[in-house]
This record gives C-alpha cells, structure tokens and sequence, in this order.
C-alpha cells in the first residue's frame, strides 16, 4: 500500500483510477467476441516473443542429420525439440486461427446488430481493416517455417499479388523481396510477420479501443427501460477486469490443451521444399477465394494497354474480394440513421439486413465448398449455378421466415 | 441481444461439438478416400478452419455462461454485496492446491524433457491448459463470492478518454 501511496503522490493515480477505472461496461457475452480477438494477438505477441528467439529467418542450406536443410526448416525443427516448444509454436499457430475467426464473427456480430451506424462508422471501418491486416499477418506466418507446404502455399498467394495489373510485380517484388522463393523472400516476410504488421495491427487496435471506449458500447436493449439514455454497466476496475481474466485464462487453458493434442503443421510432416509441388490448399480463410480461382477458367485474359491484363486471377483473388469489401467499407454511409444509436438494433427487426447477411454468409460456404472442385467432380457450371442460387435461396427463406415469425416492424417501414 | 441470457452460449456450445465432430467425420472421410489410412498426420485446411470455429465457441459458449453465473442476466443499479460460505472456502482452497501440485507437476516435466527425454506434447498442454482452467475458476470464485456486484448507470458525455 506504501509503494501504491508512493506512486499516487508523484503520479497522481486517484484521478487516473476516478477518471479511467470507473468507466461503466455494458455487460453481454455478445462483447465477449471482440475480447476474444485482442487476447488472441495478446497471446500471439507472448508465444511469437518465444519463437523469435529461436528461429532463424534464413533460407541458407545447413547441416541437419546427414541433410542438407534451409535454416528456417531446421529452426523450426529445434523449437520443436525444446521442452514445452512444440506446445507455444502450436498455440502460435492455433491462436492466429482462432484470431481470425473471432475478428470475422465480432464484425458479424456487428453487422447484424447494426452497431456499424452513426456515430461508430469510423470504428467499423478500423475493424475492417483490422480484419484484412490479421489474415495478412497470419498468411505470411504461415511461409515462416519455410518447408514444402508453407512454401507452395505462399507461390499461391505470391501469384495473386502478382496478378493485379500495372502494379503486381512492384508489389509483389516489394512484399516477397523478389521473384519468390529468393533468399531475401524468408528476411523481408520475417520483418513484415514479427516488426511492421504488428506494429500496425497494435496502433489501429489500440485507436479502434479508444473509439470505443470514448462512443460507449451499443447496449443490450433491456438498458432502455433501466437506464433510458444512460450507460449502465459494470466499473472497469475491478468488476469487468476480473470477468476478463476468467476470459483470458479460460481462453490460455482451451487452447493449450488444444495446441498439446492437435499439433498445428507439423512441420516433419511436410518435410523441406523439394523438386515437387504437394497437392495441397490454402487456409481455410483463403479457401473461398481459392474457390472462386478454381471456377475461373484461366482462359479469361482481359487485354490492357501497355501489355498488362486482367488475369483469371486478378479476377478471383483481386476484383471479387475487392467488390466485397468495398461494399462493406461504404454500408455505414449507405444504411444510415439520422439520430445516434445507443442500443443495440435486434436483427429480427431487421429482416432485410439479416438476411442478406445470412445470404452472404451461404456465398463464403459455396465458394469454400468449391475449393475441392476436383475431389466432389463438380463442373464449372454445377458450381456457378450452386455459387448464385444457394446464397439467393438462402436469403429468400431467411427474410421470409423473419417476416413470417416475427412480423413487419417500423424499423423496415 | 435484448438482454444476457443463456441463448447465444448454449447454441455456441452445440456448434461448438456439432463443429468438431463434424472434423472427425471429415478426417474419417479423407482416411477412407485413401484406403483407409489418411495421406499424413496433419489435419487438412478445412479441418483446421473447422476447429478454429469449434474451439472459438467452444470458448465463447463458455465464457457466456461464466457471464450470466457472474455478472446476472440484467444488471440493476446498486451495490450487491456477497455472502460466501465454508463450502466455496473449502473448493477455493481445494483448487488453490490443485493448481500449486499441477504447478510442481510442469516444473518436473520440463525438467524431465531437458534432462532425460522428450515429455509428449499433450502431456505439456493438458497440464498447463488444466492450470490455466483452474486459474480461472479461482479468479470465477472470487469474483462471484468475494467481489460481489456494483453496477452504475453513467453519463455518455464523459471526459473519457478526451
């Protein structure tokens, strides 16, 4: 208590507890998403910190066991060997995963309760990028380890960089530090993977939480009739930061038991990169645009002046991605309110919007679906027509049934 | 979303393990494509997206519940000031020496792994990951009979951060 009074004298801590730690949080599991996603990068900073210290971004050749090994194989290989390394590696691994999925479903949340419009829009926005950021971040882990299928799957998102027209080649020289795989390909990623993408990923949470923080959640509807144009919740300090360390910690003891049964990419497995390419996919986050490449015949050449063109390539991997996201980048500006939103809009309220998304939701299954085009024996016709009609069918039933089980309400007057 | 309630953890809890079985089945269907043995010991790109979902409800579904046990189904202003009794003492403490011998226990197997062979890796997880589970608990238990509750009804317009 002395040391707290000792520092309370010099740095005035009462206020800041008054003023910080007596912030009022709205309480639903809803929230629960997006404290997923920032203890996912916390731990991803800790179990990466771990890794760093041990692994050799270097794709020169050294003596493994009789072989003739690229270092980042073989450094891998080590931290592997070290009492509890294959452990943290895995977690690595399984977090930026489970990363990826609480990003994709807090925006999901977001979007169909509406919280995207005034006054969050500029938050919305920052989560978006967020997400594009953290599936970067993640594919460019995944070529770390250097070995047969981080290798092959990193040519595969190298030859989508590449496919944009004018700019691919800059672009692609830029991030994979030349024609990939060079020996600068393994350093350049290293320093984007580990240095300058956290870094960003750091600054735009940190700017996204302190949005938050200042606009307040949107809350459970129920605060309406408690606490009408009121904050009601919880103090930062202690009440929801002990709920968050019952999070933190529930999350640290899944996912450790989960990196000890499931090692993810075993690396001895996959075995270095070699003279053959094997047949493998990219992760699941990618699979749906590599659905989409896999229905594009690689006929479709568009000619441009100046000898670029637009590739099947560009077109799967670039333009329908892109197309998506815009669209997403300008809902807030499109589905618009005039007063500021306080609570949170129930998605039975809003049948369009809701199924619309369920719809969007039955694209990402179908164009996942058809990255195993070769393994079902599916044509491209089969799957164009699954890839318009489903999501459509989807949409339709969803925005009947809401109709039909919860009624019209003002909101879609 | 109108209040906190049981609904979204209960159903993330059935994806939850409709989702990792739905792995087991996929990992059965691609050993049976070829001959009845899986090509290698890696789960496949799908697999590994299906348990990132699996375990990120799993997680999800959990913590909600935590929620409503902790926090209420809706928050009343007011103070709430808990009443513990022996029974949670004893189960605090009971876990209190749990987590102390599973902490003892990772040491020796560290230990193990540097001085005389490698220890498996789900030993390593399941040991670490039952001292993270019971960490929470304890901190669950704290905060449920020791804490107790303050709720308050706040301004918007507040000078936080700026």
């Amino acid at each position: 208590m002395s040391v707290y009074r000792w520092l309370d004298e010099r740095l005035d801590l009462d206020r800041f507890n008054k003023k910080f730690m007596r912030k009022a949080f709205p309480v639903h599991h809803s929230f629960f998403l997006g404290e997923i996603a920032l203890f996912s990068f916390v731990i991803l900073v800790l179990t990466g910190l771990f890794l760093t210290f041990n692994f050799e971004p270097s794709t020169r050749l050294v003596k493994y066991q009789g072989q003739e090994l690229p270092a980042a194989y073989v450094s891998v290989l080590y931290i592997d060997s070290l009492p509890f390394g294959k452990v943290i590696r895995s977690a690595h691994h399984w977090a930026a995963h489970i990363m990826v999925a609480s990003v994709f479903l807090h925006l999901l949340r977001i979007l169909i309760s509406g919280a995207y419009k005034k006054p969050r829009e500029v938050n919305w926005l920052l989560g978006l990028l967020l997400l594009a950021l953290t599936v970067v971040v993640a594919f460019i882990g995944y070529s770390l380890p250097f070995d047969a299928f981080s290798v092959t799957a990193t040519q595969i998102g190298y030859g989508i960089g590449k496919s944009i027209p004018y700019v691919g080649d800059w672009i692609a020289q830029v991030t994979f530090g030349g024609e990939y795989p060079t020996v600068h390909s393994i350093p350049r990623l290293y320093a984007l993977h580990v240095l300058w993408l956290p870094l960003l990923l750091m600054a735009l949470i940190g700017a996204h939480m302190l949005i938050m923080i200042k606009q307040k959640h949107t809350q459970p509807r129920y605060a309406e009739e408690v606490a009408p144009g009121k904050i009601l919740g919880v103090p930062m300090m202690p009440m929801q930061i002990s709920v968050m360390t019952v999070l933190f910690l529930l999350y640290l003891g899944v996912l450790f038991i989960l990196a000890g049964a499931v090692i993810a990419h075993p690396i001895e497995v996959y075995g270095p990169p070699g003279t053959s390419t094997p047949a493998l996919k990219p992760d699941w986050y990618f699979l749906w645009i590599y659905g989409i490449l896999q229905m594009i015949p690689s006929s479709w050449q568009i000619p441009l002046p100046g000898g670029a063109s637009i590739t099947s390539e560009f077109i799967g991997g670039v333009l329908i991605p892109g197309i998506l996201g815009l669209a997403a980048l300008l809902l807030p500006f499109v589905d618009t309110r005039k007063t500021k939103q306080r609570y949170v809009e129930l998605p039975t309220e809003h049948p369009m919007r809701t199924s619309v998304t369920v719809g969007l939701l039955f694209f990402f299954f179908v164009a996942t679906f058809a990255g195993w085009k070769e393994e079902f024996g599916m044509t491209n016709g089969q799957l164009w027509a699954m890839l318009i009609f489903i999501p459509l069918a989807a949409w339709f039933t969803t925005y009947v049934l809401i109709r039909q089980v919860w009624g019209k309400r003002p909101a879609d007057e | 979303m109108y209040r906190n309630d049981t609904i979204g953890p209960f159903f993330a809890l059935l994806f939850s393990a409709a989702l990792y079985l739905a792995t087991y089945w996929d990992g059965k269907h691609i050993a049976a494509l070829h001959g009845g043995k899986p090509p290698h010991e890696a789960l496949s790109e799908g697999q590994i997206g299906l348990v990132a979902f699996a375990t990120l409800f799993l997680i999800y579904g959990l913590i909600g519940y935590f929620s409503v046990w902790l926090e209420g189904v809706e928050l009343r202003p007011g103070r709430h000031v808990p009443d513990p009794s022996g029974l949670v003492v004893a189960l605090a403490l009971l876990l209190a020496v749990a987590e102390a011998a599973l902490g003892g226990f990772f040491v020796r197997l560290m230990i193990h792994h540097l001085t005389v062979e490698p220890v498996s890796p789900l030993a390593e997880g399941v040991v670490f990951g039952a001292m993270m589970l019971i960490g929470a608990l304890l901190v669950a238990i704290y905060k449920k009979y020791y804490l107790g509750d303050e709720v308050l009804v706040e301004d918007e317009h507040s000078e936080v951060p700026w």
